[in-house]
């Protein structure tokens, strides 16, 4: 149930403005510490902004819905909406400076399909690097099991993620049942399908629970078509005397459609030079900051190897 | 980890080892279960995934496990539970006497508590049997482990319902009566032979979608009459022999949820369950008496029974001045 879900109590959070300052904290975080470590030659200007971190932010997140929409076997969407959720709640408190999104975008993804069981086995899931060699798998493979720990402490240990595809399935079950002014209730999918598709690389899922994204994605989708739905709100939701809800429904809404309406497509020239920036901070700055990967308390025990390893493969190898 | 400090080993679960503990600022003891990561091709195994995620998403109840808390050590985490002085499995085979009938039905109340608060969250626990559920140091069972946990919203339409788990507390019912398993297996075939011994080889008339299961026909069975659960339970009330049908009936449909179960009469009748309080509490092996001191029955709950707290009015007569408005025991 959603209502005492650790998504609804930790997850959720109040404005675009609080997600934006913690993404600014963790940018700086990683700043102070590199610039507090009186490291000879550091400046200001080889850092991200947090206007570069979310192009490549935006573009590793599309790398990881391709991925997963290419996965053989085909990997239910609730799996996906999973490991792209724990994509944007882990950056909530990390900045890419800090771990490369390259390898924790494919450690959603794994830990996404063992936690909605979503059986594949660990060489199954890499085998789908098609570009990788099977030593360059394997590889990948060490490097996703060694974050994965980090990725769970990351996310505090909440795991279940509430998706707004089975809340649309309700309401098109609802609307069929309960709703006859509309004809065809079927015919709303495809498009809100979509909406639902770029809702989700939008902080849609960090403001609003995963009912009233579905209901926004259904009446979209309705009013697209040229339908007023307006009296599903009033009268098969109950809303027709509470003006109060109703207002704030409508505002959430709107909310919804902005976040979708500002959603800019990361320009691949600006990708290659943040990328550039990003692949020169990890190379500089990776060994100070990689000790809390599989959430180590104690030092000393990450594998050598396995960092070197890391480097010598690049994204462009991944698809 | 510096929070705690270890006071022993308690068991060793699927994957990994269960320690006494001290939390050192609060001074209370605790369970902490270590899943190790090592060497495993899969990384964090699933088991310990499921118990996280079922655990993470309910809230307090009584008869369900709490998990304090879960934080990263070494090559793995570490779950902190509530610290448990037992478990009933150790309750049925270490109780110096049988249990009584009101004692017996005070488990099974708390079972299907238990049981019905986890469905009512959609969580399945899969797993049911005596020594997964822990007794407290106030007698109170709690359902744990929850290794092979699901969240059924993700299930769809499989077969798997909820009313497996009232079949499983039938079991269990079985195994509080008569202080022996009520289906000893060795394993699976062996197990399914105990069924069909007892409950009878199933026909289709007796549950018709027995051919929708996906293994049907793959053994044959000799036809076996079932025999009467009141030979097998003979010095048992009526009201839990019919109790057990409910729950041990073939097609899950008609099988009864917890919460059906706990409307029957056999919870309304005499004797009534027995108090928490009046239940055994039986000793963790290799437990040494200083141990003992640290978990002492606490003389201050809301769940100890109102008597006694009550002050004897005699008592009260030493003292000089009673305030108005404390006239106990009038």
């Amino acid at each position: 149930m959603f209502h005492n879900s650790s998504h609804m109590k930790f997850w959720i959070f109040k404005s675009e403005d609080e997600l934006e300052h913690m993404r600014y904290t963790a940018n700086q975080k990683f700043r102070n510490k590199i610039l507090d470590s009186g490291r000879p030659g550091v400046t200001d200007s080889m850092f991200l902004g947090r206007g570069e971190e979310d192009v490549l932010f935006r573009h590793y997140e599309r790398r990881v819905l391709d991925f997963c929409n290419a996965f053989k076997p085909v990997m239910p969407k609730s799996v996906v909406g999973t490991a792209v959720m724990y994509f944007r709640r882990f950056y909530l408190n990390n900045s890419i400076m800090e771990y490369h999104p390259r390898i924790i975008m494919l450690t959603c993804a794994y830990l996404s399909c063992k936690v909605d069981e979503f059986n594949v086995s660990s060489s199954q899931f890499v085998g789908n690097l098609l570009q990788e060699s099977q030593a360059g798998q394997e590889r990948v493979l060490e490097q996703i099991l060694e974050y994965e720990l980090l990725l769970i402490q990351q996310l505090n240990f909440h795991l279940v993620v509430h998706n707004p595809y089975r809340p649309m399935e309700g309401l098109l079950i609802d609307l069929k049942t309960r709703y006859p002014a509309l004809e065809n209730p079927e015919s709303l999918r495809k498009s809100a399908d979509d909406f639902l598709t770029q809702a989700a690389m939008t902080d849609a899922g960090l403001l609003f629970p995963p009912s009233q994204i579905a209901l926004t994605a259904i009446l979209y989708s309705a009013s697209r078509a040229g339908l007023n739905m307006e009296s599903y709100l009033t009268e098969c939701l109950g809303l027709k005397g509470d003006k109060e809800t109703l207002s704030k429904m409508y505002d959430s809404m709107r909310r919804m459609k902005t976040l979708l309406k500002k959603y800019d497509f990361p320009k691949a020239e600006e990708v290659n030079v943040y990328k550039q920036k990003l692949e020169r901070i990890h190379s500089e700055f990776a060994t100070s900051s990689n000790k809390r990967k599989r959430g180590y308390e104690e030092d000393g025990h990450v594998a050598k190897e396995l960092r070197l390893a890391e480097e010598e493969w690049t994204d462009e190898d991944l698809m | 980890m510096e929070q705690y400090s270890i006071l022993g080993r308690i068991g060793e679960g699927a994957h990994g080892i269960v320690f006494k503990a001290k939390h050192i600022e609060t001074g209370e003891t605790v369970a902490l279960k270590k899943v190790a990561l090592r060497k495993l091709e899969d990384g964090v195994p699933n088991q310990a995934l499921r118990e996280i995620k079922a655990l993470q998403e309910i809230e307090d109840n009584q008869h369900v496990v709490k998990l304090k808390d879960v934080f990263p050590h070494g090559m793995g985490f570490v779950l902190v539970f509530d610290y448990m002085l037992s478990d009933l499995s150790e309750v049925i085979r270490n109780s110096e006497c049988p249990l009584t009938p009101a004692q017996v039905k005070s488990y099974m109340m708390m079972l299907l508590k238990g049981v019905a608060f986890l469905h009512h969250n959609n969580i399945m626990h899969r797993d049911l049997k005596p020594a997964n559920l822990l007794i407290s140091s106030l007698g109170h069972l709690k359902i744990a482990d929850f290794g092979l946990a699901r969240l059924f919203s993700e299930q769809g339409g499989r077969l798997y319902s909820h009313q497996v788990a009232t079949r499983a507390a039938g079991c269990i019912f079985g195994e509080l009566l008569n202080s022996s398993p009520l289906f000893p297996g060795e394993n699976d075939i062996e197990q399914l032979c105990c069924v069909l011994r007892v409950l009878g080889t199933p026909t289709r008339d007796s549950w018709p979608e027995i051919v929708e299961l996906p293994d049907y026909n793959k053994i044959t069975f000799k036809e076996n009459p079932a025999i009467p659960l009141e030979e097998i339970f003979p010095d048992t009330s009526p009201q839990a022999v019919d109790l057990l049908y409910k729950f041990l009936v073939y097609p899950s449909k008609q099988r009864c949820s917890a919460r059906q179960a706990l409307l029957h009469p056999y919870f309304f009748s005499s004797p009534l369950p027995a108090h928490h309080s009046e239940l055994p509490i039986p000793q963790r092996q290799g437990r040494s008496p200083r141990q003992r001191l640290q978990a002492p029955p606490t003389d201050f709950s809301p769940d100890l029974p109102v008597q006694r707290s009550v002050i004897d009015p005699a008592m009260l007569q030493v003292i000089p001045f009673v305030p108005q408005g404390t006239e106990l025991g009038e």
